[in-house]
């Protein structure tokens, strides 16, 4: 038997608020070149956004990280699945959480999810940790 | 019907020039760093050795940036108006794009060192009708392997043009 989360466990919930240094250093460290990140006249005037916009694949890594913090050295990752729901803009909170949907002697399923404090999912997921 | 063109199925029905990045303990830095991550491995050769690898480790989704560089480290005037590698958009009527689903299955850690090569290829490109006319899902996927030929990750990601 794994010593992991049981069915119905939620991870601790963490709370994100990337700054747009945050979100320059992204688009930089991946080389991400799509100016909604970081350009914001472009982003607003010629794309009609209200703000820069928090990358989606960032976000995914937050849900990753979401659930490794929490399980630490105990199990890694397998595989995940996520989509984005709605869009993120710069001064957006998300807290990020999840919740294990099934467990077996090899490892664990989670639901994950990025919201606003309004409720707003804007990016949602599924993952498998298997026993490290 | 129809806004998949002959013209967008020759697009998509090609072969990308494979591509390979040396990851250096630099970029690895640089990601953990964007992404908030703390742990010494990410950032310190002793503290990854001591943990069992054999150089600082990559965060667990960092095949984001090889496959990356891989569509966008292209000379400045093969870039579109926003910011997208030309090649990357297909010829279709609309170039609004969204992220559609994104799903990874993860192999080998990368580590300082690794030469991490990627294969991209489409999967498939169909159409259905929107609420507000057509939507066209563009599917790709990416293997990525290390200098040994291990399984790195592999990832589906859907792009979806309306």
């Amino acid at each position: 038997m794994s010593d992991l989360p049981a069915v119905g466990a939620e991870t601790p919930i963490q709370v994100r608020n990337p700054s747009a240094l945050d979100l320059f250093m992204f688009s930089a460290s991946a080389w991400l070149l799509h100016r909604i990140h970081y350009d914001t006249p472009f982003t607003t005037e010629h794309d009609g956004h209200p703000g820069l916009l928090i990358h989606g694949p960032l976000q995914g890594v937050y849900l990753v990280q979401t659930a490794e913090s929490w399980l630490g050295d105990r199990a890694r990752l397998a595989t995940i699945t996520y989509r984005h729901l709605a869009p993120a803009y710069l001064g957006d909170s998300l807290e990020c959480g999840g919740t294990v949907t099934a467990a077996d002697g090899d490892g664990i399923d989670l639901e994950l999810w990025a919201r606003k404090p309004d409720g707003t999912v804007t990016t949602s997921g599924t993952a498998r940790f298997v026993v490290a | 019907m129809g806004v998949i063109t002959e013209d967008a199925r020759r697009w998509a029905d090609r072969d990308y020039p494979p591509f390979e990045m040396l990851v250096t303990a630099t970029d690895i830095a640089k990601f953990a760093y964007a992404t908030g991550e703390t742990n010494p491995i990410h950032f310190d050769k002793e503290a990854a050795v001591a943990a069992g690898y054999a150089d600082v480790v990559a965060p667990t989704l960092f095949s984001y940036v090889v496959r990356m560089h891989a569509s966008a480290l292209v000379p400045p005037d093969q870039l579109e108006l926003d910011g997208s590698p030309t090649a990357d958009v297909p010829p279709l009527p609309t170039r609004r794009a969204m992220a559609g689903e994104t799903s990874v299955v993860l192999g080998e850690r990368v580590v300082a060192g690794d030469v991490i090569s990627v294969r991209k290829r489409l999967s498939r490109m169909y159409e259905k009708e929107g609420r507000s006319g057509p939507l066209v899902f563009v599917e790709m996927e990416f293997t990525f392997a290390n200098q040994r030929g291990d399984l790195v990750s592999r990832e589906n990601f859907t792009r979806i043009y309306r």
